[in-house]
């Protein structure tokens, strides 16, 4: 926690549910465990709002993009644990290719290629 | 409905998801927790910390719930709940509303079920779309309009069959009429009808029990019978050993082989036949030998089912050649190759496919079909009133809400939500007064289909609620609710949270006051035109009812007795029916008797001949006189007392050995004898010794046309006696037990002769007119409900009117207003609003009157004093609404109205 706030980012609309569904691709987790895993391989820039992360991990799965089931967490106590369903999987892909074009275009009208970088 | 929730495992669920959410939440805090504390924190700094991420619990477990996508359902049950507290609280409002909404939904529903079984719903068939009726047009020399006709001949069937590609299969039938069934050595009367072997199979229908006609069923000595539904149940206690049992159909026994499933009721709506058999049986219950060879004696019905993918078209092109090239054959070979009316009909005649989905031709239906319309509209204006005055007590209740709307606005509820709220409530009014409107337009229903039965039964019509019904009754209710909810809900939360909730609680603004107008004066004009309309059928009525009959139809009992019925051939039945006659006329009480074919007031048949020699002279084809004709006994004419101008009446002289003779009426004697006396006159062999005055056997409505008399038993053994049954007309004094002394005088010349329609002329008379009846009864009825709907609308409106100015009226009378001014003050606008709704009402009034012109008799459809006397009862009724608020501003006190406020 040692984070100074200013170097925060502000989750862009709809993003998170983009990363819950790429956080998943490597297997179950329970809500906190995303939340961590967002937050660390971000290099804690990403702060994932429990808020707005409840919401969206229901909201996924009510659209049955995710599966959740109550199991045993290495604590031993139950967690609800959440992973990808195939359809999930899918949408994963199309998300991602959608993104890595909005950032593209993002970068090519912010960085221009021949424009001194600001 | 909690309760139905539960079942459906909803609730439960929804526990279940909270309990599962808490403990995710709970979890999410004991990991964080768990992981502060092995940074290093403190136990305490921990949880504190891990609180502190986590943010506003319960904010953050309303937002999941709403990611379950159950929110909706959720509002609504909160608002059914709110609506459900709102109306408890009001239960005055809530029952005066469901009450009028029932009414309305449930008048509408059971004119829409009576309208659905008589001549929307389609038949109980497979495919009914495909299915087609056989009719000829024909245009009249007379008129020149097209005369439809729905019988053909058997050989053109044949020829139909064998020749038509289009048609996948096509049937014929006829009717047999009254039957005498025997069971078990009881005889009742049974209605018949005849059809070829493959009936059932073209309609694509599967008994019930046994089995239908099979192909070769119908043959000369055919002696197999099916039954209906409805006659298996009332005559036979729905046994089903009914199958292979024998009955004896006009004492000719035949066996039963099927049922006929449920809900068939025959091919036409209203004559549903209990009994069938196969065409042939004919000639087991009336031999006739040309029957099945003369191919221009027409008595048959023919249907058909188009081919798969055939349209409507192509078929009528194909079998109106098929019918030309028949006719045109047979006419050269036929002995009336030469008549002209014959040659007229082969060559103008054609023939149409009508569609037959809802069944083939019904006169029930051609009857009740614009009647049935009229009403629908009707009950439509009657729920529009009552529409108008829940919206408008609503509207006032709005007003009175607007604080508390306000102050949720304030509070941040939206618009919409606040719409959807307001919109429950008045769709659980309307769903609760439909609802109730079930049981009350099932009961409705069976009244008038007792209402438009002519016979001793009901009309085998089938109005119990069914699916689309149903269907109805809910669309019915959920669009009213639309409509008399949506504008308070959208007026209502129209509101400006600051200044609503500074005022007063009993100001509204002036749009408002121009909202609830408007419905009042909309009100005041549907009620003027049911009024009026009810006028009309009201006076159309009495028009039909007091018109010149030429008949005196108070105190003459009627019964009709059929020979053939008991077997006795048409050489005999002469004999049979003059003994009846003996002994009907010296019965105590009897002042005359007569006995003839053709009832005084007859709907179910008319004989129609043409007269083609006048004193021996033959006239040219086309101007032969088309008469109707009756057989009388001598005396028939005094029994009814239809005056007799010259001559004399039949009497026991005109014997089957003497000269033929005839008597004629007015009409007839002008047309063939125009300003002469046409006793002595010659028409065809029979000599004219009478002549009578015009008598309207076929209704008021009818213009009376020339009418030729035989004597019924000089005559009667010519024409074989062929409508079997002859009526007996008994005028009397004193009609205490007389039916009864009938029944053992008719008894005691043969007690197996059935007796039926038995009752007086006057019971007769008021059948003929049942249509207009219902008409005015039921236009009456809805008019008094408008009317009342109206003056309770109106009444609310000016009540709550002189509510909203006490203030001001206090101060008027405080300062020395006169009691008339104050009484003039409210009662004009009561004037003008009724006005205003009077003028709009008669425009309205005028302009729909048309399309009900052709049921009206005697009067236009724009009749002055019938609309005169609307505006009249409308403008003292409204005035009476107006003046009860207008007293009770009279009775303000001024001291007290002025600190009140």
């Amino acid at each position: 926690m040692s984070m100074t706030p200013a170097s925060r980012v502000e989750l862009l609309q709809g993003t998170l549910d983009l990363l819950i569904l790429r956080t998943l691709l490597l297997g179950r987790a329970h809500g906190h465990a995303i939340a961590k895993h967002i937050q660390r391989t971000s290099e804690d820039l990403l702060q994932v709002e429990t808020g707005s992360l409840y919401p969206a991990l229901h909201r996924l799965e009510a659209r049955g993009w995710i599966a959740a089931a109550w199991e045993l967490a290495e604590t031993g106590k139950r967690a609800k644990f959440y992973r990808l369903t195939p359809k999930g999987r899918k949408q994963l892909l199309a998300e991602q290719a959608k993104w890595a074009t909005f950032s593209r275009a993002m970068g090519l009208v912010l960085k221009p290629p021949g424009e001194e970088p600001v | 409905m909690i309760r139905i929730l539960r079942k459906l495992g909803w609730t439960a669920r929804r526990d279940r998801r909270e309990a599962e959410l808490r403990d995710e939440i709970e979890f999410h805090l004991q990991e964080e927790t768990r992981q502060a504390e092995a940074a290093g924190m403190t136990s305490e700094q921990a949880q504190w910390a891990a609180r502190r991420e986590l943010g506003n619990v319960a904010l953050t477990m309303e937002d999941t719930r709403a990611a379950w996508g159950w929110t909706h359902l959720e509002r609504f049950w909160q608002d059914l709940r709110y609506a459900a507290r709102m109306l408890r609280r009001n239960p005055g409002f809530a029952s005066a509303a469901v009450l009028s909404l029932a009414l309305g939904i449930g008048a509408n529903t059971a004119i829409f079920s009576l309208l659905d079984a008589v001549v929307l719903r389609t038949l109980p068939v497979a495919d009914p779309r495909q299915l087609v009726q056989f009719t000829n047009t024909l245009p009249l020399w007379d008129t020149g309009s097209d005369m439809a006709s729905s019988l053909f001949a058997y050989p053109q069937l044949e020829r139909f069959q064998a020749q038509s590609k289009t048609l996948s299969g096509i049937f014929g039938g006829t009717g047999l009429g009254r039957l005498v069934v025997g069971f078990h050595g009881t005889s009742q009367l049974a209605d018949g009808d005849a059809c070829t072997d493959n009936f059932f199979s073209v309609l694509g229908i599967a008994p019930q029990y046994g089995r239908f006609f099979q192909a070769g069923d119908d043959w000369a000595r055919a002696s197999i019978a099916v039954i209906s539904d409805r006659y298996w149940r009332d005559r036979f206690g729905a046994d089903p050993a009914i199958i292979g049992a024998a009955i004896m159909v006009n004492q000719i026994p035949f066996t039963v082989v099927g049922v006929a499933p449920r809900g068939f009721s025959g091919t036409s709506v209203g004559n549903g036949p209990d009994i069938w058999m196969p065409l042939h049986a004919l000639d087991r219950l009336a031999p006739d030998s040309k029957r099945w060879t003369d191919p221009f004696s027409s008595w048959l019905l023919i249907a058909g089912r188009l081919g798969p993918g055939i349209q409507r078209e192509p078929a009528q092109a194909e079998l109106d050649a098929i019918r030309r090239q028949f006719l045109t054959e047979r006419l050269s070979a036929s002995e009336f190759g030469g008549l002209e009316n014959v040659r007229h009909f082969v060559r103008e005649g054609h023939l149409a496919l009508r569609p037959a989905a809802t069944g083939t031709a019904s006169g029930l239906r051609d009857r009740y079909a614009l009647p049935l319309m009229l009403l629908m509209w009707v009950a439509g204006i009657v729920l529009l009133v009552a529409c108008a005055n829940i919206a408008n007590l609503l509207l006032a209740r709005a007003s009175s809400r607007r604080r508390e709307i306000a102050v949720r606005l304030a509070l941040g509820a939206s618009r919409g939500r606040l719409i959807r709220q307001v919109l429950t409530e008045s769709m659980a009014l309307a769903l609760m007064g439909g609802a109730l409107a079930v049981p009350l337009a099932w009961w409705g229903g069976l009244l008038l289909v007792r209402m438009i039965s002519t016979g001793e039964s009901p009309a085998p019509l089938a109005v119990a609620p069914d699916l689309p019904v149903f269907a109805f009754t809910a669309a019915v209710s959920l669009l009213t609710g639309l409509l008399f909810g949506l504008a308070p809900a959208l007026r209502g939360t129209r509101i400006d949270p600051g200044p609503a909730m500074k005022e007063g609680t009993r100001h509204a603004s002036r749009r408002s006051r121009a909202l609830d107008r408007i419905l009042v004066v909309t009100q005041v004009a549907l009620s003027v035109v049911l009024i009026t309309g009810a006028g009309l059928f009201v006076r159309t009525l009495q028009k039909l009812w007091n018109a010149e009959l030429g008949y005196d139809r108070e105190h003459v009992l009627m019964l009709s007795v059929d020979a053939k019925l008991a077997g006795y051939p048409s050489e005999r039945a002469g004999a049979v029916y003059r003994e009846i006659l003996e002994k009907l006329r010296i019965l105590p009480g009897v002042k005359s008797a007569s006995a003839s074919v053709v009832r005084p007031v007859e709907d179910q048949f008319h004989l129609v001949d043409r007269v083609g020699e006048v004193d021996g002279f033959t006239l040219p084809e086309r101007n032969a006189i088309r008469v109707e004709w009756n057989s009388t006994s001598p005396g028939y004419f005094s029994t009814v007392s239809t005056p007799l101008l010259a001559g004399r009446d039949f009497d026991l002289r005109d014997t089957e050995a003497a000269p033929k003779v005839v008597i004629v009426n007015a009409s007839l004697a002008r047309r063939a004898f125009p300003n002469r006396n046409p006793i002595g006159h010659k028409l065809g062999e029979a000599t004219i010794v009478g002549l009578v005055k015009d008598s309207r056997v076929n209704g008021a409505r009818e213009q009376p046309g020339p009418v030729l008399y035989y004597p019924l038993f000089q005559h009667g053994r010519e024409q074989e006696y062929r409508w079997g049954f002859v009526s007996f007309e008994l005028r009397y004094g004193a009609r205490s037990g007389l039916l009864g002394e009938v029944r053992r005088a008719v008894a005691s010349v043969d007690p197996n002769l059935p007796i039926f329609q038995a009752g007086t002329l006057r019971a007769q008379a008021e059948q003929s007119l049942l249509k207009e009846r219902l008409l005015a009864t039921l236009s009456s009825f809805f008019g008094a409900l408008a009317l009342l709907l109206a003056c309770v609308g109106l009444y609310g409106l000016m009540a709550c009117a002189v509510a909203r100015r006490t203030a001001e009226i206090g101060i008027r009378l405080a300062l020395g207003a006169r009691r008339g001014h104050i009484l003039w003050l409210v009662m004009s606008e009561t004037l003008w609003l009724t006005v205003a709704g009077i003028a709009a009402g008669i425009a309205l009034a005028l302009w729909a009157a048309r399309y009900a012109k052709s049921d009206l008799f005697g009067i236009g459809p724009a009749d002055p004093a019938t609309i005169a006397a609307a505006a009249a009862a409308l403008t003292g009724v409204a005035m009476l609404a107006g003046y009860l608020p207008a007293r009770r501003a009279l009775r303000i006190d001024p001291v007290m109205a002025v600190r009140y406020e």
